[in-house]
């Protein structure tokens, strides 16, 4: 299987916080694929909350996502959008 | 199915504390999406009349936020709880919060977490409203939470059970 990978680095001053990883859960959960997340130091899983806050991923970070699944296209599609608009 | 499973089935479940003195609430009460629409989890919130922040379990500590808003317990039947103390209170930077454990801490029920000033959370206009969330909800079959009147720390407020 191929999979697909994007890059993002966050803008938002407070990093990944509780509601946009509440957000984040919320939209990778709407796909089959399974989508984690790395910062370089931490890897998390963007379908778990806990997973994803422990990661603590502050602002100027860059986070790598790979998605892996049969929606692979969509999923990184509509997670890469989600980033922009609220991280 | 002998005799003594059903004795065993009976307490097979976890029973959560609350976190802080004050009014227990549902979690549907909590002006705020993220929260109120269970985008986080399934929960109660507590409307705090003291600042202190207790553990609601046996468990580590899986996250602190260097902000000292919330921070998280996981259980070792593996239930993520999730403690927010106040709304947007992220953006407070730390000011009215004193942090007392460290990631991957043991800690036992009704440990001290996290100090807040809920005097100074108030007079920078935010709601100290803190919800108490179980991250990964999907897990349990049963969530029960006891809702609706004021508590001390430890007072059972929810029972996950599998």
């Amino acid at each position: 299987m191929t999979m697909k990978q994007f890059q993002y680095t966050i803008k938002d001053e407070l990093g990944i916080h509780a509601r946009p990883a509440g957000l984040l859960v919320k939209k990778a959960s709407e796909f089959k694929s399974t989508v984690s997340v790395d910062n370089g130091t931490k890897k998390g899983d963007a379908k778990k909350i806990m997973s994803l806050m422990m990661m603590a991923v502050k602002q100027g970070q860059t986070v790598t996502f790979t998605i892996e699944g049969e929606d692979e296209a969509a999923a990184a599609e509509a997670l890469e959008a989600f980033m922009k608009e609220n991280l | 199915m002998g005799l003594f499973d059903i004795f065993k089935k009976k307490d097979d479940g976890i029973v959560l504390g609350a976190p802080m003195k004050g009014k227990c609430v549902s979690i549907r009460e909590v002006p705020d999406p993220t929260f109120g629409e269970e985008i986080l989890g399934k929960g109660i919130a507590i409307i705090p009349s003291d600042g202190r922040v207790y553990a609601p379990a046996d468990g580590v500590v899986s996250t602190v936020f260097p902000t000292g808003h919330a921070v998280g317990v996981t259980t070792p039947d593996g239930a993520e709880l999730l403690i927010h103390i106040g709304l947007d209170t992220v953006e407070l930077k730390g000011e009215p919060f004193t942090i007392k454990v460290s990631a991957d801490q043991n800690v036992k029920k009704g440990d001290l977490l996290i100090e807040a000033d809920l005097e100074k959370i108030k007079a920078s206009g935010k709601d100290t409203i803190t919800p108490m969330v179980i991250c990964n909800s999907d897990n349990w079959t049963n969530i029960e939470s006891f809702a609706g009147r004021d508590v001390e720390p430890g007072d059972e407020v929810m029972k996950l059970s599998k």
